[in-house]
């Protein structure tokens, strides 16, 4: 096969590929077929698969019937596995298995593996021999499943997969989790990071809506990939349309989980509150287990309803067990956790050496997103020029659980048409790695303000073209500059403002303690003009004429600018020559 | 991209300010910091095929 004209898509009619999304908790297909999108549901309706494979006289279950497994049958039941693919024993935390299956050392301790009782138990009650499955093949096992499901779905067999994994996977992970995809039999077309594949699939969206423009506006995104096990934060230079990561931040801890286990204290309490002689609930496990999976239940009706029920039958010592809760309840008990996503999130701000003014929309991501009081804190927290994009939020958002898998699917369909060695060639460094502007790059206006044309953190090469009106019209000067960020803080009497400012009292204990009649601080986004790039003299402007500065920076840093009077004739055009080769390294 | 509109005011022009062919280049952009674009997207792909194949941006257009 020749190795041209590879984006003729023609090319692999026998290729059909999806988007995969594949986590602790659960896995989600999604797949993209004439610019549409459609997450797939696998036999039982489900589009959020629990990532668990469970055993149970000689059969193999998945998903939402495995998961039922973990109150009867924990220790054939596996259940977040994906995080310990590609380590060694010494370097996982076993801790989500606590419930089911628990890891155990393979290939003298360079693996991961569970035990389990595979085979039917035989007549005579002899329960013959356990079977050890490594991560990867138990990860082999649950992707088989998950391109059956879509083959059926699809009404052909898929073959390929882009697959997305969080952004601190190691190359060592992704080579075992390629390795078990082939041998599930599916090609992987190419890794993508959740929260780059959950950006792509929002910004597609908005293509779609605003239609006319070519490519999203220059913006930085938070996208808060919120989970059932971990939490993760990236921070993401938009601009247009390609994105660079410029700071992640990773919580092992902290996810849908630690909620659940809000509702399972709360709830155990009330068990035994209600029934005195009863032992806590917490201490048996299947108690337990019970307790768990009814928790996940009620905290996800709480993401859209006021009030929502436990309703066990048998928790402990043969009684039943009955409890609403209500929502404000619910956000009270787990306001520390609920910060905890609100602080985090803004940790990776920090770490990418940006304020929080700098931040144009927050995208959440993952199952936990639809937890309404994370994102109202993150609304309250963040200033209102950063918009905050989940189902609470925002009435266009789209489905979090959804999102990395759709971005995924995107990302395949753009590129199954390439051959493997194609897709290859354009990840590697010599074509990511791009040299990104330091500072803005812009107009001086006024006095010593300045406008961006080119903001910071743009690769080059790239291309800008502004206008501005020329009012008074006449002979203008354009001073082609670098721009420096300021944040102003000033203070401001919070009585002239105080009209609506009394928050609900019981709900900000330990958040923040300001006082109603201390002064507020009111930060702002000052633009001033640095270092002056050129000038250029446009001539004879008509009164409220416009004028058109074209940037354009080569890959060498060179700026050829050109200038003109929109309508006008002629114009000024000039280069500022490239400057040393070298670069800041930081390519990593 | 499309075309960004700005709204201020540009200062005019000095009445001493002369340059040859009116511009004039005064310094070059500071150093640039070398990070990984993400190769996901159309816009990325597109910017691979321009690298990959010398290409300019109206190069690509035509
Ligand atoms: N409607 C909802 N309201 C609140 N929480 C929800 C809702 N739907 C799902 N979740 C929670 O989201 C979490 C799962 O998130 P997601 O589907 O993103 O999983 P994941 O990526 O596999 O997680 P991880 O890898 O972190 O374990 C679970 O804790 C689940 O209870
Ligand atoms: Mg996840």
């Amino acid at each position: 096969m020749t190795s041209e004209s590879a984006i003729d898509d023609t090319q692999y009619p026998q290729r059909t590929a999806i988007g995969l999304s594949f986590g602790n908790s659960y896995s989600s297909i999604a797949h993209t077929a004439d610019g549409k999108t459609e997450v797939i549901a696998n036999e039982e309706g489900d589009r959020q698969i629990p990532s668990i494979l469970s055993y149970v006289s000689g059969e193999e279950f998945q998903g939402t019937q495995a998961k039922a497994q973990i109150v009867r049958n924990p220790r054939n039941t596996i259940a977040y596995f994906r995080d310990l693919l590609g380590k060694e024993f010494k370097d996982v935390d076993p801790s989500p298995c606590h419930a089911s299956a628990h890891p155990v050392e393979s290939s003298e301790g360079k693996g991961v593996a569970f035990v389990v009782q595979e085979k039917e138990v035989a007549e005579d009650g002899e329960e013959g021999e356990k079977s050890t499955l490594t991560v990867a093949e138990v990860t082999t096992r649950h992707l088989r499943k998950l391109k059956e499901s879509a083959s059926d779905y699809l009404g052909k067999d898929v073959n390929a997969a882009v697959i997305t994994v969080p952004s601190d996977f190691t190359d060592a992970q992704k080579s075992t989790l390629s390795e078990s995809a082939s041998k599930a039999g599916i090609e992987l077309l190419q890794f993508i990071t959740e929260p780059i594949s959950a950006l792509l699939a929002y910004d597609a969206k908005q293509q779609l809506t605003d239609s006319g423009s070519s490519a999203p506006q220059d913006k930085i995104v938070l996208v808060a990939d919120l989970g059932g096990t971990r939490s993760d934060v990236a921070v993401i230079a938009s601009r247009g349309g390609i994105y660079t990561t410029l700071a992640t931040a990773h919580d092992y801890e902290l996810g849908g989980s630690s909620l659940d286990k809000i509702l399972i204290e709360h709830a155990a309490k009330e068990f035994q509150k209600k029934n005195k002689s009863a032992s806590d609930p917490r201490k048996n496990e299947r108690s337990l287990a019970k307790l768990t999976l009814e928790a996940e239940a009620v905290k996800k009706a709480l993401s859209l309803g006021a009030t929502a029920s436990f309703s066990i039958e048998s928790l402990g010592d043969g009684i039943d067990f009955n409890l609403t809760v209500n929502r404000s309840r619910f956000e009270l008990l787990g306001n520390k956790v609920l910060m905890s996503f609100t602080r985090l999130i803004e940790s990776a701000v920090q770490k990418a050496d940006l304020d929080i003014l700098d931040v144009d929309e927050i995208l959440l991501s993952g199952g936990t997103s639809h937890t309404p009081k994370i994102a109202s804190n993150l609304q309250s927290h963040f200033p209102e020029s950063a918009v905050v994009i989940a189902p609470a939020t925002s009435a266009t958002a789209i489905n979090p659980s959804e999102l990395a898998a759709r971005g995924a699917a995107i990302q395949a369909s753009l590129i199954s048409g390439f051959e493997v060695e194609e897709i290859g060639a354009s990840t590697e460094a010599v074509v990511t790695v791009t040299p990104h502007l330091t500072h803005a790059i812009g107009l001086v206006t006024g006095e010593e303000g300045f406008a961006v044309i080119v903001p910071a953190e743009t690769p080059a090469p790239v291309r800008r073209t502004a206008q501005i009106v020329v009012k008074a019209g006449g002979d203008v000067l354009v001073r082609l500059a670098e721009g420096v960020r300021e944040i102003s803080v000033r203070t401001e009497d919070k009585a002239t403002t105080n009209g609506n400012a009394k928050k609900d009292a019981d709900e900000d204990e330990d958040e923040d303690d300001d006082s109603d009649d201390e002064p507020e601080e009111v930060r702002e986004k000052v633009w001033k003009a640095g270092k002056v790039l050129a000038e250029a003299g446009i001539r004879g402007v008509k009164k409220g004429g416009k004028v058109e500065v074209q940037v354009n920076v080569a890959a060498d840093l060179s700026v050829t600018v050109v200038c003109r009077e929109v309508g006008g004739k002629g114009g000024v055009r000039g280069t500022v020559p490239a400057g040393k080769a070298e670069q800041n390294g930081n390519a990593s | 991209m499309a075309t960004i509109q700005l709204s201020a005011t540009l200062p005019s022009l000095p009445t001493d300010w002369t340059a040859e062919k009116d511009f004039k280049s005064i310094s070059r952009v500071t150093q640039p910091t070398a990070r990984s674009l993400e190769p996901v997207g159309p816009h990325f792909l597109a910017h691979a095929r321009r690298k990959r194949h010398h290409r300019t941006f109206s190069e690509d257009e035509r």
